[in-house]
């Protein structure tokens, strides 16, 4: 299947948990979504689950607790200032558990897309704004590049005998990841300006053309996302 | 005829108070393979700027004289606009990547400069086969390693078939076979090559004529035979590959033992095979092999930086860890907080540390503010600092001139012989060291044989 075809059905996979309202169609698209990104070999995988995964744990975490809804109470805690009374319906567990399915579905389309995917073929098959396009190509490759770079941030600091443990530990690499990143940012633009990015007349390497199968995956990404409004 | 000319040139970099380079004038012809030497931060990555269009268009500063590059006088003509007819590889290879997979790389420039389509992949698969590539063509250009990543850099630059290659450190990240493998490619190209190199031999070995620059002012400008008396007489220390003797004390206690390690990454092949190894205090092993072997694997088990699949490690003290590019990862955001963070926040003795590399003069300057030899001297600051027991530096001497690759190596020695053990993970065969550990290729990996 072409990058493109691929793309498609991931998208339509997220923005149908998104329009769902059942839980149980959300829970199986995740699902789905969760095998797919398992096929993956790449040695980001376990980053990117987490990065899609732990976000959704922390919404149902929350959720109930920051909303007022329902009137089946589960459990009532203090009262808090600005928030209220901390208690816990039914009804709000279920929100939560909906709204976290749907977040880690979204997340786990952005991990197929990011890891099975060649997203210079997306890029090539991209007829306008193909800046923004190479711009989005370009973000997509930050993460496992900054990635490299924390973990590399970490090692040197270990390396002077400085350990870097639980969260404070890390979230002080946060800065000094960044930063590296913007260097890095800046020597990519020299690097593209040098070679001849921007330049009027560029041309595009041939690709190979769409099969069936690529056209068929298509409609099944409209079936999926028109299903995801009237039915799911 | 000259194809490439340049004329009183002088730069300064916006927000600079003294110029990069001053009054800099040659003409290449024709085939030339010119090595550009000199320290770090002479002035030799401008001046390839200069050459690719990039000073002044990309870099704001102040521009005199001019440099006519293929009949294009790169003040009006724009980096985007010499692309093709000038290629250029930068020091970094992984800042320079945009592509995902590693073909699609090569094909980027072709794309850009307008290459007819039906030529784009012939030329891409030429360019990766010359330069030993063509088996890393389907890879993701994120797992590559930096060595495999040069050569992928070098293939976009050839496949434009420029008639000036700008070569900013290209064999950088390569063991010493490959890194002449790569040369001799690159010298049979037929292109005009202006090669910025640190191993200097290296460069020697395929260029015709020599630019030496230093504080930004050219002072040789030679065909290599010549250039090489000059720097015999003036520059000795860029004349030849240093031979470096290590004077340490006689080795005694064990400071480090390694029993049997076994390590692989993920779901791949092990990297290490029942490899063994000990250092002692007093003395300086070095890790060598070529690319994959498994060195810097081997030096962070050491540092305990990393723990064995199978084997034992046991470390008598404590240890250091100096990781390869140490530039690139500063924490702090002053130059002694960075020192100082491996000793507790202790600012006296982080002075200290600075005054020894010679950057006592930054303690209040941001890291990211110096200059990329400045950097390595502070990541070593920031190791030595602590005074450990086993000190393990991975590749110290990648970018560093041959100045400083002498005082990098005093210093060790010293170390050394205040009877602490160091263990180099390194390319380099000219450093000192007592014994030197040879690791085979990834694929017939089975034990640590010592060479030396």
């Amino acid at each position: 299947m072409r990058p493109g075809a691929a793309a498609a059905l991931l998208a339509a996979l997220a923005a149908a948990a998104l329009l769902a309202d059942r839980l149980a169609s959300v829970a199986a698209i995740a699902a789905l979504l969760l095998v797919v990104c398992l096929l993956a070999r790449s040695p980001q995988r376990r980053m990117y689950l987490l990065g899609a995964i732990v976000p959704g744990l922390a919404l149902f975490v929350l959720w109930p607790l920051l909303s007022v809804e329902g009137f089946q109470v589960l459990w009532s805690g203090p009262s808090v200032p600005v928030i209220g009374t901390l208690d816990v319906t039914v009804e709000e567990l279920w929100g939560a558990a909906l709204n976290a399915a749907r977040l880690i579905a979204v997340g786990l389309a952005f991990t197929a897309y990011a890891l099975l995917l060649d997203h210079d073929e997306l890029l090539a098959g991209v007829s306008v704004a193909r800046r923004s396009a190479l711009a989005a190509a370009l973000a997509t490759r930050l993460v496992p590049t900054l990635q490299r770079d924390a973990l590399g941030l970490a090692e040197a600091v270990r390396g002077r005998g400085v350990a870097v443990e639980g969260l404070r530990g890390h979230a002080r690499l946060l800065s000094p990841v960044v930063a590296g990143s913007l260097e890095r940012a800046l020597n990519l633009a020299e690097a593209m300006e040098a070679r001849g990015f921007g330049r009027a007349g560029a041309t595009r390497a041939p690709r190979p053309p769409w099969r069936g199968v690529d056209r068929l995956a298509l409609g099944v990404a409209v079936a999926v996302v028109v299903a995801g409004v009237l039915w799911l | 005829m000259a194809l490439t000319r340049v004329d009183q040139l002088s730069f300064t970099y916006g927000g600079a108070t003294a110029p990069a380079v001053t009054d800099i004038s040659f003409e290449l012809a024709e085939g030339e393979v010119v090595a550009l030497l000199g320290p770090s931060g002479s002035g030799k990555s401008t001046i390839l700027r200069a050459l690719a269009g990039l000073v002044p268009h990309f870099h704001g500063g102040t521009f005199r004289g001019c440099a006519v590059v293929d009949g294009r006088d790169t003040r009006t003509a724009r980096p985007a606009d010499l692309a093709g007819s000038v290629a250029t590889v930068f020091q970094d290879p992984e800042d320079q990547v945009v592509m995902t997979i590693a073909r699609n790389e090569v094909a980027f420039g072709l794309e850009n400069v307008g290459v007819r389509p039906d030529e784009i992949w012939p030329r891409v698969e030429r360019a990766l086969a010359e330069v030993g590539a063509r088996h890393l063509a389907l890879r993701r250009t994120t797992e590559l390693s930096g060595g495999e990543l040069q050569r992928v850099c070098l293939a976009g630059a050839l496949a434009l078939r420029p008639t000036l290659l700008l070569l900013d450190e290209p064999t950088s990240q390569l063991d010493p076979d490959a890194a002449h493998v790569f040369l001799e490619r690159v010298a049979a190209t037929g292109a005009n090559v202006v090669l910025s190199e640190q191993r200097v031999a290296r460069a020697l070995s395929v260029a015709t004529r020599v630019l030496f620059v230093e504080d930004g002012r050219l002072l040789l400008d030679a065909p290599t035979d010549a250039a090489r008396e000059w720097l015999a007489a003036h520059r000795p220390l860029y004349a030849e590959d240093m031979l470096f003797t290590d004077k340490a004390t006689v080795p005694s206690d064990p400071v480090a033992t390694l029993e049997e390690l076994w390590f692989s990454y993920a779901d791949r092949d092990p990297v290490l095979r029942g490899v063994s190894l000990e250092v002692r205090r007093g003395e300086i092993v070095t890790l060598e092999g070529p690319n994959g072997s498994g060195k810097s694997t081997l030096a962070k088990l050491a540092a305990g930086l990393l723990d064995p699949q199978r084997g034992v490690v046991r470390r008598f003290g404590r240890a250091g860890y100096l990781s390869q590019d140490p530039g690139r990862y500063l924490a702090c955001e002053r130059v002694v907080d960075e020192v100082a963070l491996g000793v507790g926040g202790d600012a006296a003795r982080a002075l200290r540390a600075l005054d020894e590399v010679g950057l006592g003069w930054a303690a209040k300057r941001h890291p990211r503010d110096l200059s990329s030899g400045e950097r390595e001297r502070l990541g070593l600051a920031a190791v030595l600092v602590g005074e450990p027991d086993l000190l393990v530096l991975d590749e110290p001497t990648r970018g560093v001139d041959p100045e400083r690759k002498a005082e990098l190596a005093h210093s060790i020695v010293r170390y050394a012989a205040s009877g602490r053990g160091v263990l180099l993970a390194t390319h380099d065969r000219s450093f000192p060291a007592a014994r030197r550990v040879s690791l085979g290729g990834p694929r017939e990996l089975g034990e640590a044989r010592v060479a030396a």
